[in-house]
């Protein structure tokens, strides 16, 4: 803002005063407005904006969704024509999985592990901008087809080869979609890196591996999950772009390509994913049962390890999504049996969860619901999909509404349920107020029975042989009951959702203030004052067991006297350091996004015009913006201010000043 | 039934959606929860099958089983701890113990040894799945399916035709009963996948890949089947079927596909006004329910088909009726139909597109989509892609500016549905 006054971290002897740098390194200091938002490093801001893109996207992917429903409400309906039906549904998963859940996810990673660690920022604060925005540049590429002649791609979020070939599908949509979800992937490896990196090396003193909140263990097996799942889709992904582009054959039949070959690289990262999507939400659950049953994590130990074998597990079971390709005999019996083993795991989780409850003092609010919600939906997902690791069963049920019925009870009524309960459940932590109990149950119930009876029918659906993907179905089948009965649900699940959402931003304005720790939590994060002031923590915590806050409120004194010495500590060192804000990441994602156009959105020119044209001129655009970028990033160094807080209760009241 | 107390217009909004929900359960449940439709996995009908379905039930009742404990469990620790007051909530916070390894080891066990009584069935099954059993191999049919963008072509490699090749159908598949068959699966474009769900279930039609699957049909009948995988526009509509006979019936089947097109007949007619069924029901029901919903039909579909084996009274007149303005076979060429199909005996040789050669023995076209009748016959050919959005049909009538009148149609109509 205005007395800060810039010193160099690192060689601290020799600072550089600001007006002897060139232009090009001006760092922005705004913390209200636009600019502020675009240059912000704070990893609440980062988490904010995830969360606000996410759920946006999630509203998007839900009307997508209600637009299917609708379309086979009836049977022979023509509310949708084919080609805008499998838009639909190529969109709706795209959207769902890269674009709501997976950001949501980093939205909660971004904003609390941080605070869970007791840490004042992540490892690489302007990494994680260039994150934020290079997700965004990825949801802008994935969607533009809606906006073009092509239309949005009409592959499946699966992307089958031979289906993406250039002679099957010559639409540029799906190269968009191509290009689209590697800056996605750049996006989450490079914010997961970031994790990792943060939770290794940021916990504060005392805080243990072993005593880390189960949503950060949650948050870095998540982490290498998708630093090891992301390149095989990586890679997969270049092939296909290769084919498209330069004529080259790793999927194209007629050249001895092997579609095979796409199934099993989109599946060795796309099960990973599906714990991507899924872990996160154990470790949300894992928060707020604890601290709504007023007592510890059962098994905390099993919980962690189960939680760390599903992830090393979920890499070696990605073909019970191809046991109808014809794999043969041992190769389905050895993976039908993976599949089976990672039950075990699973399992464990919902045995300690219950373990939880038990003896506990259970406090029936919003975020409690969502939670034992997820945990008998989740049952039940899981449930089904042991059916389904029995190859033979699997036969009959794959590509049918069965599987549907199973992913949709593991995804909503288990990531979902686990986000929107994370929203509720930190909420007056990241805004200072508390929804409505009653309103947040109600919306709680709404979407619970719409949900249900949304999904539960296409059980007996798929049973009855009804199989996805399908724009249309005849009426003399059996199938227009569960059909409309789910549309129904359908219906009463975007109200429910409606609700959810219009009573967290009446919330977000006129909700019910209250003060600090309103839940009687039991980590970190809650022994701050909210909002959370942009250092975090005034003085950096000493750990001494494993629900840190709770133990804290447990031996007051003792805390006391360790924060003094610590924060006199820290004073002579020079303050509460903080980094500068930058307006290079969000240039390399612009790069990146100049650079995606050339590839995927520019057709290509007549062959005869030789190499040079607009295609490549847009690409080598970008590939310059890029490099500049990440020249003036990397030379702008890694300045920052010093903060000194002096009022004792760090209601945000710090003064800024040099050291 | 929640701790918190609420404002009674809650309740009372929760009392009637409970008693509308119930009233729904107990009024429309049967339809919601029923399984025996034309394409049901429930009902099996051959070895694989019901293997297949065996499978599900040992899964079904494992999970059944640990879902009733657990739940129960979770139910009472919910009710049974729950906070029953604001004071409650405040009081004393329970012991804060951190878990039980006994317990949590125990629970582990249960679980892998629930997991064992899957497996087995499982690994049982995926060896019996893969192809025909050994000793049942001598009596084995072979069939070659391949899937196209949006058909099935099915080609029997040991029933050959003098000069011509293996005989070949199209979306109507026709078995002999009580033998195995083994299902040879391949594609000319994308991913297919053959799936006819009472006898058999799914194997994908992988390109550059060979495939099969085996079957085998216990009695005599007409099995409904789908492509399972998504393959591109038009893939809710690839549709097929697989007709099981008797030896006897079947080998006389083979007898009389292996003819060229019919040229004169003298066989009898049908009666008109023989029972209907409803083989499809694309656009038949628009925007509406089926009002006979006829699942119950086990046999009468099969005698229908039986039926359709035989040409109509009237139909010869329009073999023989050359020199007409319009006459069908003349405008087969007319029209470039000849490029893409073939009428074995007529001189069309075309590949591209399903055989036509008995086509007027078929109950459905268009893959399984629309009954075989005069009218859909037309519709079908004077207007495909508002039928089957993006076939290769459509494409070529735009490509090679192929109109068809009604007239043409008609006539093109009374040719197909002679070749019986």
């Amino acid at each position: 803002m205005d007395a800060t006054v810039k010193s160099d971290f690192i060689t601290k002897d020799a600072p550089h005063a600001p007006a002897s740098k060139p232009l090009m390194f001006y760092r922005p200091t705004a913390k209200t407005g636009l600019l502020s938002w675009l240059t912000t490093v704070d990893h609440k801001r980062i988490g904010f904006l995830y969360g606000v893109f996410a759920l946006f996207f999630f509203l998007v992917g839900g009307f997508e969704a209600l637009l299917i429903r609708l379309q086979l409400a009836v049977p022979n309906n023509d509310l949708l024509s084919a080609q805008a039906y499998n838009e639909m549904f190529t969109m709706h998963g795209t959207t769902m999985v890269f674009l709501a859940v997976m950001p949501l996810s980093a939205a909660f990673f971004n904003f609390i592990m941080p605070l869970q660690i007791g840490a004042r920022d992540v490892a690489f604060p302007r990494l994680n901008a260039f994150s934020l925005w290079t997700f965004v540049v990825g949801a802008i590429m994935v969607n533009l087809g809606w906006f073009m002649d092509s239309g949005a791609p009409d592959i499946g979020w699966f992307g089958y080869s031979p289906l993406t070939s250039r002679t099957i599908t010559p639409d540029h949509s799906t190269d968009m979609w191509v290009v689209g979800l590697q800056l996605l992937g750049v996006a989450s490896i490079a914010a997961s890196l970031n994790f990792i990196v943060t939770i290794i090396n940021m916990r504060a003193p005392g805080m243990t591996m072993m005593r880390l909140p189960v949503f950060v263990w949650m948050t870095l097996v998540t982490s290498f999950l998708i630093i090891l799942a992301f390149p095989a889709i990586t890679i997969a992904l270049v092939e296909v772009m290769m084919d498209r582009l330069f004529g080259t054959s790793f999927f194209e039949v007629s050249g001895g390509g092997m579609p095979i070959l796409w199934q099993h690289l989109f599946w060795i990262f796309g099960h990973p994913e599906v714990y991507i999507l899924i872990l996160p939400a154990m470790g949300i659950i894992s928060e707020i049962l604890p601290t709504f049953a007023r007592k510890p994590l059962f098994g905390y130990p099993i919980v962690v390890f189960s939680g760390a074998a599903i992830g090393f597990v979920g890499f070696g079971v990605w073909s019970h999504h191809m046991f109808t390709t014809g794999m043969g005999t041992i190769a389905t019996a050895a993976f039908a049996v993976a599949t089976m083993a990672i039950a075990v795991p699973t399992g464990v989780k919902i045995f300690n969860w219950i373990g939880t409850l038990w003896g506990g003092h259970l406090m029936m609010r919003t975020p409690m619901m969502f939670a034992l919600g997820f945990v008998w939906m989740f049952m039940i997902g899981g449930f089904s999909g042991i059916m389904h690791s029995a190859a033979p069963a699997d036969a009959q049920q794959q590509d049918t509404y069965f599987i549907v019925a199973h992913f949709h009870y593991v995804l909503i009524g288990g990531s979902i349920f686990a986000l929107l309960a994370g929203i509720h459940y930190w909420f007056p932590l990241i805004f200072g107020r508390k929804v409505s109990e009653f309103w947040g149950k109600v919306s709680f119930w709404v979407i619970f029975v719409g949900f249900n009876t949304t999904f539960f029918p296409l059980h007996f659906l798929g049973l009855n042989g009804m199989p996805r993907r399908t724009f249309t179905y005849d009426a003399n089948l059996g199938w227009n009951t569960p059909n409309f009965v789910s549309t129904v649900g359908a219906l009463i699940l975007g109200l429910g959702v409606a609700i959810y959402f219009i009573v967290m931003i009446y919330t977000y304005f006129r909700g019910e203030k209250v003060g600090r720790d309103p839940w009687d939590g039991r980590t970190l994060e809650w022994s701050l004052p909210n909002p959370v002031p942009e250092y975090n923590f005034k003085v950096i915590p000493t750990v001494h067991a494993r629900d840190a806050w709770w133990y804290e409120k447990h031996h007051k004194e003792e805390i006391a006297k360790e924060q003094a010495a610590t924060a006199k500590e820290e004073a002579a060192h020079g303050g509460i350091h903080m980094p500068f804000q930058s307006i290079w990441p969000l240039l390399v994602s612009f790069g990146l996004l100049v650079g995606a156009i050339g590839v995927a959105v520019i057709p290509r020119e007549d062959p005869a015009e030789g190499f040079w044209g607009w295609k490549i001129g847009i690409s080598m655009l970008g590939a310059v913006i890029l490099v500049i970028g990440i020249f003036l990033w990397a030379h702008e160094g890694n300045e920052g201010y010093h903060l000194h807080t002096e009022d004792d209760e760090g209601h945000g009241g710090a003064k800024k000043g040099a050291h | 039934m929640l701790p918190v107390p609420l404002p009674r217009s809650f309740r009372r909004l929760a009392s009637i959606l409970i008693s509308f929900s119930a009233l729904f359960l107990a009024s429309g449940c049967s339809a919601l929860w029923r399984m025996d439709g034309h394409q049901t996995t429930m009902i099996t009908e051959g070895p694989v099958a019901r293997m297949q379905t065996d499978v599900f039930y040992v899964t079904l009742w494992v999970t059944l089983v640990i879902f009733a404990i657990v739940g129960s469990v979770l139910a009472y620790a919910i009710i049974k701890f729950r906070a029953k007051s604001e004071a409650d909530e405040h009081a004393e916070p329970p012991p804060q113990g951190h878990g039980n390894p006994l317990v949590e080891l125990g629970l582990i066990a249960a679980s892998v040894l629930a997991l064992v009584v899957i497996a087995v069935p499982t690994l049982r099954g995926i060896w019996y799945q893969y192809d025909v059993p050994a000793d049942r191999q001598a009596e084995m049919l072979e069939i070659n399916a391949t899937g196209k963008q949006w058909w099935f072509r099915f080609e029997y490699p040991t029933e050959l035709i003098e000069g011509v090749g293996p005989l070949v159908t199209g979306n109507e598949l026709v078995i002999p009963v009580g033998r195995p068959v083994r299902v040879n699966l391949r594609t000319s474009d994308v991913i297919h996948s053959f799936w006819v769900p009472k006898l058999a279930g799914k194997v994908d039609m992988m390109p550059n890949r060979g495939n099969h699957l085996w079957l085998e049909a216990e009695q005599a009948g007409y099995y409904w089947g789908q492509c399972a995988e998504y393959c591109g526009e038009s893939h809710a509509v690839m549709r097929f079927r697989v007709i099981a006979l008797e030896e006897q019936e079947y080998n006389a089947w083979l007898e009389a596909q292996k003819q060229p097109a019919r040229t004169v007949t003298a066989a009898a007619g049908v009666a008109p006004g023989a029972p209907t069924f409803q083989f499809a029901s694309f656009r038949r029901n628009e925007y509406g329910f089926s009002p006979a919903w006829d699942a119950g039909a086990a046999t009468a579909p099969l005698d229908l088909w039986r039926a359709q084996q035989q040409p109509d009274a009237n139909e010869d007149a329009a073999l023989v009726e050359r020199g007409r303005d319009l006459f069908g076979r003349d405008l087969m060429n007319q029209r470039l139909c000849f490029s893409c199909h073939a009428v074995r005996g007529h001189d069309f040789f075309g590949v591209t597109g399903p055989d036509l050669t008995h086509l007027g023995s078929r109950t459905t076209i268009a893959a399984g989509l629309l009954e075989n009748t005069p009218d859909q016959l037309a519709r079908w050919i004077m207007n495909p892609g508002e039928v089957k959005p993006g076939n290769i049909m459509a494409v070529t009538y735009e490509a090679a500016n192929i109109e068809i009148s009604e007239d043409d149609a008609r006539a093109l109509v009374a040719y197909l549905r002679s070749l019986k």
